[in-house]
């Protein structure tokens, strides 16, 4: 099975390449782009297993991304990133998984690994609720 | 009764009595003149009487001597005819002169005179002959009858004169009765009339004096009513009040002021306000303007400056909020000086309270852009960390610590910034106002972009101001973040700095405008903008952000209002803020710090 493809979306650029580059350590495909629009092209155009997401970015923020994507693809997972501790319900509840932005990568690959397992070795709602 | 009238009255009062008395005393000279008359008439009568008596005596004597000579024909007897010859004449001239004015008695006596003459000649004729002669002739007889007629022509001019007399001498008596009365009647007419009259106005004196009398009772009442109505209200309003004389000299005082100042009003009276009311500035702590003087200069109530401090006798401080107004005694004349101050100590307590929890609310308000900062730099150094653990290749280790250095800066920007809205200098300092406002625009620059709201900056030059960095920050802070609220997504904010020029409201400084793309204040709303808790963000806002400001900005001696926007394409909410190029505290001489 060959490594699955990751579609990073944060407007923070020097952070989303770092992010990049510690995805890839862990053997993923990573995808990049640095807002909504360009994301969701990238998720449209491309075989995408999952989606490590930003909240807070400028015209379009990643409750619209995610919306959008469950609208299209429900199948793929997102990780939801926010600098917040408090983020509105409706858009916890629409995205798989929640994360603190500095909470760490040794968390982030946890949960994205997590999150990219197929639906027989766990429920989705035990991966969720560490959020 | 009016003065004019009074004085109408009282000499009304003294002229009338005087005329009559006057009438009076000439009616009576009139009385007495004839009264005077009649009596020279008397004395007139007396005097003719005499004159005839002494005549006929002297008729007798010339007889008698006659006689004589006839008998013995001595010369010696003739002696009495010689004596009373020359005397006769002498009588006879008297009484043509006293009777000139009686027709009839002056017909008598010529009768007399000419039968004297007759007498005479017949006498003569005697004297020349012998005395046998004379007895045949009968001559004897003759001079009998002739002397006879004489005597009887006196007597009967006597008589005459007699009748006279008692006519005169009772006209005598009836004038002098008509005086008496005359005299008791006028003094009894004219003494009642007097009477009367004075009476009369005498009661209408009276009678306006009482009634004025009254008047001024019941007016005097009233004013002592008055006097102490205000003296009473006076004591009892929870103001401190206390007036003074236009020199200066305390005439009154409450108890809230004898509380404040320390100084009984017993002692306070006459002594100087500046003694009694010691105020200093809360900054510099120098001696404030005297009130008095300020209000003797300007002729109107004036508002004392803010950040005045009461020091009290015993030393204790007030901070008080104090007005003063002069007392007006004419259209022109300023009778004194009423001061009315309050201690708001307390409410400036509370006040400080607010404005430290206003601080705490914009701290929250940035809460959200600060927690990103953070987050987002803290997030990559984690993830750089891991690759460093993992990468053995130096080149690429090299530009995970350059980014990780670069993130950590970062970060550390963000706390500078942060920390600068709340550590703050003791006194003002230079601030540029440009890296001010960027400052605060970093802060918020996620927040900006998430919204999508477009800054513009039109800054004109370099501008310098003195203040107290921190609260300002505070302030553009507030008025920057009430903007992005009111523009909202995808909206514009326009922030404009340029140099204010001295004028005549203010002195050289700078003014800031922050103009939104939003819909703009109600007018009602814009009214009470500056007023503590009033917010148009229902539960969201605190409604201390604008009040906080402005009392930020009046202590640096500044302004702050809202005014229509001047820009077409920002047709929302615009506020002005002029910020003095030195501070109040600074112009009055307190060293920089």
């Amino acid at each position: 099975m060959s490594s699955p493809t990751i579609l990073c979306i944060d407007d923070e650029v020097p952070g989303l390449q770092i992010r990049k580059a510690v995805l890839e350590r862990a053997g993923y495909q990573v995808l990049t782009a640095a807002d909504g629009p360009t994301g969701l092209t990238l998720f449209r155009g491309n075989a995408i297993d999952g989606v490590v997401l930003d909240y807070y970015m400028p015209e379009m923020d990643g409750g619209a991304v995610a919306e959008t994507m469950r609208r299209e693809r429900p199948d793929v997972p997102i990780l939801l990133l926010s600098a917040y501790i408090n983020l509105p319900t409706e858009v916890v509840r629409m995205v798989d998984v929640t994360l603190l932005k500095g909470e760490g990568p040794m968390e982030l690959l946890e949960k994205l690994r997590v999150m990219l397992r197929p639906a027989s070795e766990s429920t989705k709602s035990a991966v969720g609720g560490s959020a | 009764m009016k003065l004019p009238e009074f004085n109408r009255t009282l000499r009304q009062l003294v002229t009338l009595p005087i005329v009559l008395l006057v009438l009076m005393a000439g009616f009576l000279a009139w009385q007495i003149a004839a009264a005077t008359r009649a009596q020279r008439a008397l004395d007139h009568s007396d005097q003719v009487t005499a004159q005839l008596q002494e005549l006929l005596s002297l008729f007798i004597d010339q007889e008698t001597g006659l006689r004589g000579f006839q008998l013995t024909s001595d010369p010696v007897m003739l002696d009495p005819w010689n004596a009373a010859a020359g005397p006769i004449q002498l009588h006879f001239a008297n009484l043509h002169e006293l009777l000139a004015g009686d027709g009839a008695q002056l017909r008598s006596l010529d009768d007399l005179e000419v039968r004297y003459n007759q007498w005479l000649g017949f006498a003569n004729a005697v004297l020349n002959q012998d005395a046998a002669s004379l007895k045949a002739a009968g001559m004897n007889q003759r001079g009998k009858a002739m002397m006879d007629g004489l005597r009887t022509a006196t007597a009967t001019m006597l008589q005459h004169e007699e009748a006279l007399r008692a006519e005169r001498s009772h006209h005598a008596r009836w004038l002098q009765g008509r005086e008496l009365v005359s005299l008791l009647l006028s003094a009894v007419v004219v003494g009642i009339f007097l009477a009367l009259f004075t009476r009369h106005h005498v009661h209408a004196i009276s009678v306006s004096y009482l009634r004025r009398i009254a008047e001024i009772t019941e007016r005097s009442d009233a004013l002592s009513e008055s006097q102490q109505w205000f003296q009473t209200t006076l004591e009892s309003i929870g103001d401190a009040v206390i007036a003074c004389n236009n020199r200066g000299g305390v005439t009154f005082m409450n108890a809230v002021s004898e509380k404040l100042t320390g100084w009984p009003l017993e002692e306070a009276r006459g002594k100087s306000l500046e003694r009694v009311f010691h105020i200093i500035n809360e900054q510099t702590r120098e001696r404030v303007e005297n009130p008095v003087e300020k209000v003797r200069r300007l002729k109107q109530v004036v508002g004392l400056a803010n950040h005045t401090i009461l020091i009290a006798r015993d030393g204790r401080e007030y901070v008080i909020a104090d007005s003063a107004a002069p007392i007006m005694s004419g259209a022109d004349k300023m009778a004194g000086v009423v001061l009315v101050f309050r201690d708001v100590t307390e409410e400036r307590r509370v006040q400080t309270a607010l404005v430290a929890s206003e601080k705490l609310a914009v701290a929250g308000r940035l809460a959200a852009s600060i927690a990103h900062e953070i987050h987002n730099p803290l997030d990559s150094v984690a993830n750089l960390h891991f690759l460093l653990q993992q990468e053995d290749d130096p080149a690429k280790r090299a530009e995970y610590l350059r980014l990780a250095q670069q993130e950590l800066g970062r970060t550390m920007q963000i706390s500078r910034t942060m920390l600068s809205l709340y550590r703050e200098p003791k006194a003002p300092i230079q601030i540029d106002l440009r890296e001010l406002i960027e400052g605060v625009l970093l802060l918020l620059d996620r927040r900006l972009q998430h919204q999508g709201i477009r800054v513009e900056t039109h800054i004109a030059a370099e501008l310098a101001v003195e203040g107290f960095p921190a609260e300002l920050r505070q302030v553009f802070t507030n008025l920057i973040i009430n903007a992005i609220e009111a523009a909202g997504p995808r909206g514009r904010v326009r922030i404009g700095m340029e140099h204010a020029e001295s004028g005549e409201l203010h002195g050289a400084g700078a003014i800031i405008e922050v103009t939104d793309s939003g819909p703009g204040i109600a007018p009602e709303a814009a009214k009470r903008l500056f007023q503590p808790f009033f917010t148009t963000k229902g539960a969201d806002g605190t409604g201390l952000g604008l009040w906080v400001s402005m009392g930020i900005v009046q202590k640096h001696g500044g302004s702050i209002i809202v005014i229509e926007s001047p820009d077409r394409e920002l047709p929302g909410a615009c506020i002005r803020v002029y910020l003095p190029a030195r501070t109040l505290a600074q112009r009055m001489g307190q060293p920089a710090a």
